[in-house]
């Protein structure tokens, strides 16, 4: 369904992404691991055009992007395919969460406001916010804003969602609430792309797995694959780094 | 003042001084009606950096802000009449320069001045709402025009609004200047009125309460608009 090939992409000197190709299929739940700097930041930007990459292609759908110069018209075909979830949520603070959530469909879309209305209650009841949908974000937790953040996506029922660290902003006691929303919309059948330090998610409800570093894909495959008999040596490494002690026990 | 003040002459005159409170406030409106939109462009050129023309926004700024309005009234209102007389004789125009009324010119000076102090004004303003909203923003779809429009300068406005009534004020209080240009606004009709008489305490007691009177009206205002912004404010609190 996507399929991006040799993303490149350079800060000033410095080569982040240094040719990536990706291929996603419909329902798949794809998970994105490396360390610090690795440039999974940048590349789920440059698929959604919020970074210009300096080289690369992608084909979704019918659609074909060059990722350098993407005309407007095939910027806004792709973000209406693609929807972001941020780490840092990025909530409007000025709209209210139901607001939050109808805004692309209002204004981005065109959809009816009444229809919009109905869509956004589903996407909160999905979230488990139906008795927030006046809050501002400024009164609601972390964990909170940030189920908004994935509702405000789900509401405009794209192809697939990109998450972005989804819960390293938050408190450890809010983590849980939003991994579990996130495992029930993939278990509902949605496409996601998934960068995060959680490894109970990436082992659990992905069904690959891909370890990058240093602007390159390393390895990827199933969770099995990657977690239990991993072939590349940075990837072990990086693996023995971020996982609890006794976890090399069982391989 | 052994006399002391003429109450007549006080009650009179501040009528006389109100009588300049409708160039006043035109000379604020207009001013301001030029500089906000000049003002917000010139704003975003810092922010986003355009090469050259945020360079002379910036040199515009300090050169405004380190010169004092009563200069900046002598320069426009002594350079100005030449350039155009120079001008009018190149193209044979049949003007007669000193004919043009100095309200032209205070509307030249006064939102010369407002745009560089909105500029700050602006470009702190925007700065305060997060990058990434607007990039939350595009991502579902809008333009950064709607993104702005919406998102953005809702956030931006309220946090701006008292700079913005500081700046309105201090306009008005500086149109009280042009009477330097001649121009008929509070300062100048009353200081004309007590020329006769020499009641000058009485004249300048009249000009004070006037402009505390339209500051204060100006000032509960903005306070009435910011409070109606607020409301989403009031939950961050
Ligand atoms: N706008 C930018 N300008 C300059 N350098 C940048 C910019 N954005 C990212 N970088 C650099 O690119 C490198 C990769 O960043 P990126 O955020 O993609 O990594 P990451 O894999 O997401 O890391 P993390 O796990 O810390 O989020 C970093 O060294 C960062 O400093
Ligand atoms: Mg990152």
């Amino acid at each position: 369904m996507l399929n991006i090939k040799n993303v490149h992409k350079s800060f000033g000197n410095n080569e982040i992404l240094k040719g990536v190709d990706l291929s996603i299929d419909k329902g798949d739940v794809v998970v994105i691991l490396g360390p610090s700097g690795s440039g999974k930041t940048t590349l789920l930007r440059c698929l959604n055009f919020l970074e210009k990459a300096d080289q690369g292609h992608a084909t979704f759908g019918e659609i074909d992007v060059d990722l350098h110069d993407a005309k407007k018209k095939d910027i806004h075909a792709i973000r209406q395919k693609i929807a972001f979830v941020f780490q840092n949520y990025n909530l409007f603070n000025n709209k209210t969460v139901l607001e939050n959530v109808i805004e692309g469909l209002v204004i981005g879309r065109k959809v009816p406001k009444k229809e919009a209305i109905e869509i956004g209650k589903k996407a909160l009841s999905k979230v488990g916010l139906s008795e927030k949908y006046n809050a501002y974000p400024s009164e609601l937790s972390g964990g909170q804003q940030q189920r908004v953040g994935i509702a405000r996506a789900v509401a405009l029922n794209p192809n697939i969602i990109l998450f972005d660290e989804p819960t390293s902003a938050l408190d450890p006691e809010l983590v849980g609430e939003v991994l579990t929303v996130m495992k029930n919309i993939a278990n509902e059948g949605t496409t996601m792309l998934v960068v995060t330090h959680e490894m109970s998610f990436a082992k659990d409800v992905a069904n690959r797995v891909i370890f990058m570093d240093g602007g390159v894909v390393i390895e990827e495959g199933s969770p099995h694959e990657i977690f239990v008999k991993p072939k590349e040596e940075r990837t072990k490494k990086f693996l023995k780094r971020v996982l609890p002690e006794d976890y090399t026990f069982y391989i | 003042m052994s006399e002391g003040l003429n109450y007549k002459f006080l009650i009179d005159t501040f009528f006389v001084a109100l009588s300049g409170v409708p160039v006043a406030l035109l000379v604020t409106i207009v001013s301001l009606l030029i500089a906000i939109p000049l003002a917000f462009s010139l704003a975003l050129t810092r922010i986003y950096r355009v090469p050259f023309i945020q360079r002379l926004t910036q040199l515009y700024v300090s050169f405004v802000r380190g010169t004092p309005i009563i200069i900046q009234i002598f320069i426009v209102y002594s350079s100005v009449p030449l350039l155009l007389t120079a001008l009018f004789k190149k193209y044979h125009i049949n003007v007669d320069v000193y004919n043009i009324h100095p309200i032209w010119y205070a509307f030249i000076v006064f939102s010369f001045s407002t745009t560089a102090v909105l500029i700050e004004v602006f470009r702190s303003a925007l700065s305060t709402v997060s990058k990434g909203q607007l990039e939350a923003a595009h991502s579902v779809g809008l333009t950064t025009f709607q993104a702005y429009r919406r998102i953005i300068i809702p956030q931006a406005l309220v946090v701006a609004l008292p700079n913005i009534c500081t700046a309105t004020i201090n306009l008005i209080k500086a149109t009280s200047l042009g009477y330097a240009m001649s121009l008929q606004e509070i300062t100048l009709k009353a200081k004309v009125a007590a020329n006769v008489g020499y009641n000058y305490v009485e004249a300048y007691l009249d000009i004070f309460i006037v402009y505390l009177i339209l500051c204060s009206v100006v000032e509960y205002g903005f306070k009435l608009y910011e409070k109606h912004l607020r409301k989403y404010k009031l939950a961050n609190a």
